[in-house]
């Protein structure tokens, strides 16, 4: 119960953040739609322990699907919620897609599929450039009709809620027995196929729906190359760092990885250009062109010293320490 | 009636026959134990009729029947609709480009409305005589492969495990992570009737099975001894109470045959003496049990039948005294070893 009513705080703090700080709301839109991405992810790997190194090409289906189904030089035009709709059935189809030949594929070899499929996407809207428009991206996109800030509260809020209910349930009990023991599971009946399918499903349509927020959020599809495997390591880090599993820790670790990005070294790069400690001509001295490898650095410490991620769930923190309790 | 009827049944991994032309059946409400030394074949029984392995030859039988997928018009519908989609799917994806050029941006004139038929028409025009060999590859290849992935998941876990055996497993594989509770509703998957939609929108139908369900579930732990432990970690519980909630979770199936793959493996006398009254208990309930077991006092205690094998090959079948006094069993246990090879340690 005493957890239940943080939860709420939560959401009325960031409810209320943008009347406090602009700033900081502004900066925070990116994080909602990246901690969907997560969320996405955390179903496959966090929940069924499927390693999915492609995500990004299911941001990447989305936010073309929005931007095509949106656009003006398209006839589609079907306007915000149509088209967000649009793009989650998308994706949803596109991971029963990617899923149905190769769910039979076990643990790192699916992980190269996966890694594969992400490389094909791009790749394909590159070259379709009749539809894509090839690498300038399609633009532009009409605004969406809330402000977005809260447009993207809501949809994160919407997408934690319904996360939350399937862990709590007959299916997400299922994918974690599958992530646990899989033959043990299909021994007692669990049709693992299915339920693996129904978490690709659920998965890629969560990071499709990422995608298309992404989209409206830009006014662009963004192009080709924005979405590689860059982004699906980052999904990757952020539910590593916040915790395989568990809902809260991929929020968590959104805020801190793409957080750590736009708000700490953007600070801190603002405040050594303004005691002019960084000359323009040394690139070494940027501290944003250090931050893959404080990204690394931090994920080195993480996995020596928290390997459960920062908001461990309860299940894969007793996996990581054998507690003789 | 037999339940479970294996019958000359052969396994053979590469060159090594690990079970040869054994034939075993066991009747309803029947206690029958499969014992033999160590690599005799025992566990691969069991593989095989839970559906892990596919038998080289000969046939497992459970109520009369086969226990795979059969092939029956749903199959050959999904097939087909397979093969179907994936023709079209070839088709489009071939003619992709000059599909969207005709149609799509040769009808569209910027922010007028958009003729949805006219572009259908030339959407047709363009894919005329060009379909046929995408669409006849996409065919073939898509019922190929769903008969492929068929063919090759017609003998699953799944499958046995909702005609209705249940297993236990030598080395314990519990879902360790997960609690004892969770860990036996996962048992009582297949009963459930929550789907997705109802378990994301918390419907009425989700708070009554969940209900339901952790009642019984309840229920089966006291059954078993284990209801004091209901939330702890599966993993942390002692060693013989893991190998009780393995039989509570396979008891969570209500299968018509459980089988035991070594249930007293690491059990103090204590112990043991409790599961020996646990397993009459569950074969009270109307399941039979099909048990393979070292311990010599659990099989002599409460057996109706003993098979022995041996090398993949069965060498004796019937009561416990008949048996405990087969020269060739006893030569089998106690040929290399001089006394207490009846004992386990």
């Amino acid at each position: 119960m005493k957890r239940f009513r943080f939860h709420w705080l939560f959401l009325a703090g960031a409810a209320l953040l943008p009347m406090v700080s602009p700033h900081l709301s502004e900066v925070l839109r990116p994080i909602f739609i990246m901690a969907i991405l997560g969320l996405g992810l955390n179903i496959l790997t966090g929940f069924t322990g499927i390693l999915n190194l492609g995500v990004a090409a299911f941001m990447a289906v989305g936010a073309y699907s929005y931007a095509i189904l949106t656009c003006d030089i398209y006839p589609f035009q079907l306007g915000f919620w149509g088209a967000t709709g649009a793009a989650i059935l998308i994706g949803l189809v596109a991971g029963v897609l990617l899923g149905l030949p190769t769910i039979r594929l076990r643990g790192d070899y699916l992980a190269i599929v996966t890694l594969g499929f992400g490389e094909i996407v791009q790749d394909s809207l590159k070259n379709l450039d009749v539809i894509t428009k090839g690498t300038q991206g399609i633009n532009p996109l009409p605004a969406p009709p809330h402000p977005s800030y809260f447009l993207f509260l809501g949809f994160l809020s919407v997408v934690v809620l319904i996360n939350r209910n399937l862990e709590r349930s007959r299916v997400g009990r299922a994918w974690i027995s599958i992530r646990e023991d899989e033959l043990a599971a299909s021994c007692m009946g669990v049709n693992v196929m299915k339920m693996k399918l129904t978490a690709f499903a659920l998965g890629a349509a969560q990071c499709s729906l990422a995608g298309a927020l992404w989209a409206s959020f830009l006014g662009s599809s963004g192009e080709p190359g924005n979405y590689d495997f860059q982004i699906s390591i980052i999904a990757l880090c952020i539910v590593i760092v916040g915790g395989m599993g568990s809902i809260g820790g991929v929020l968590l670790g959104a805020l801190v990885m793409v957080g750590f990005n736009t708000i700490v070294l953007e600070t801190f790069t603002n405040f050594l250009k303004a005691h002019q400690l960084i000359s323009s001509t040394n690139v070494f001295t940027a501290p944003g062109n250090w931050k893959y490898m404080l990204f690394g650095l931090a994920l080195i410490l993480m996995m020596r010293f928290r390997p459960e991620g920062l908001l461990p769930s309860k299940s894969v923190k007793a996996e990581l320490h054998h507690d003789p309790s | 009636m037999t339940l479970l009827d294996i019958n000359e049944l052969t396994v053979k991994f590469g060159g090594l026959k690990a079970v040869n032309n054994v034939t075993v059946s066991v009747s309803p409400n029947e206690i029958v134990s499969l014992i033999g030394p160590n690599g005799a074949g025992k566990t691969t029984v069991f593989n095989v009729c839970t559906g892990i392995y596919e038998p080289t030859s000969g046939r497992v039988c459970f109520s009369g029947t086969d226990v795979c997928r059969p092939f029956c018009w749903q199959t050959a519908l999904g097939l087909a609709l397979v093969g179907v989609i994936t023709a079209k799917f070839l088709a489009l994806a071939v003619n992709i480009e000059s599909l969207w050029a005709n149609a799509i941006t040769g009808n569209y004139v910027y922010q007028q409305p958009f003729p949805w038929m006219k572009a259908l028409i030339s959407a047709r025009e363009t894919l005329a005589g060009h379909w046929v060999l995408p669409a006849s590859i996409g065919f073939v290849v898509g019922i190929a492969g769903a008969f492929a992935v068929w063919q090759r998941s017609r003998r699953a876990p799944e499958i046995s495990a909702r005609a209705g055996i249940a297993r236990t497993f030598q080395n314990i594989r519990l879902f360790n992570q997960m609690t004892v509770l969770n860990n036996v509703l996962i048992g009582m998957d297949t009963q459930l009737r929550t789907q997705l939609w109802h378990a994301a929108l918390r419907l009425p139908l989700f708070w009554r099975e969940r209900r339901e369900a952790e009642k019984s579930a309840v229920e089966i732990l006291r059954f078993v001894g284990i209801d004091r432990h209901l939330n702890e970690l599966a993993e942390n519980l002692s060693y013989g109470d893991q190998r009780r909630l393995e039989i509570a979770r396979a008891l969570a199936m209500k299968p018509k045959l459980l089988m035991l793959d070594e249930p007293a493996a690491g059990m103090n006398p204590n112990e043991t003496q409790g599961l020996m009254g646990l397993i009459r208990k569950i074969r009270e309930r109307g399941v039979t049990v099909l048990l393979i077991e070292h311990h010599m006092q659990v099989v002599m205690g409460i057996s109706d039948r003993i098979a022995v094998l041996d090398h993949g090959e069965k060498i004796a079948e019937g009561t416990p005294k008949e048996v405990c006094c087969d020269p060739k069993v006893i030569e089998a246990y106690l040929g290399k070893d001089e006394g207490g090879g009846m004992r386990d340690e």
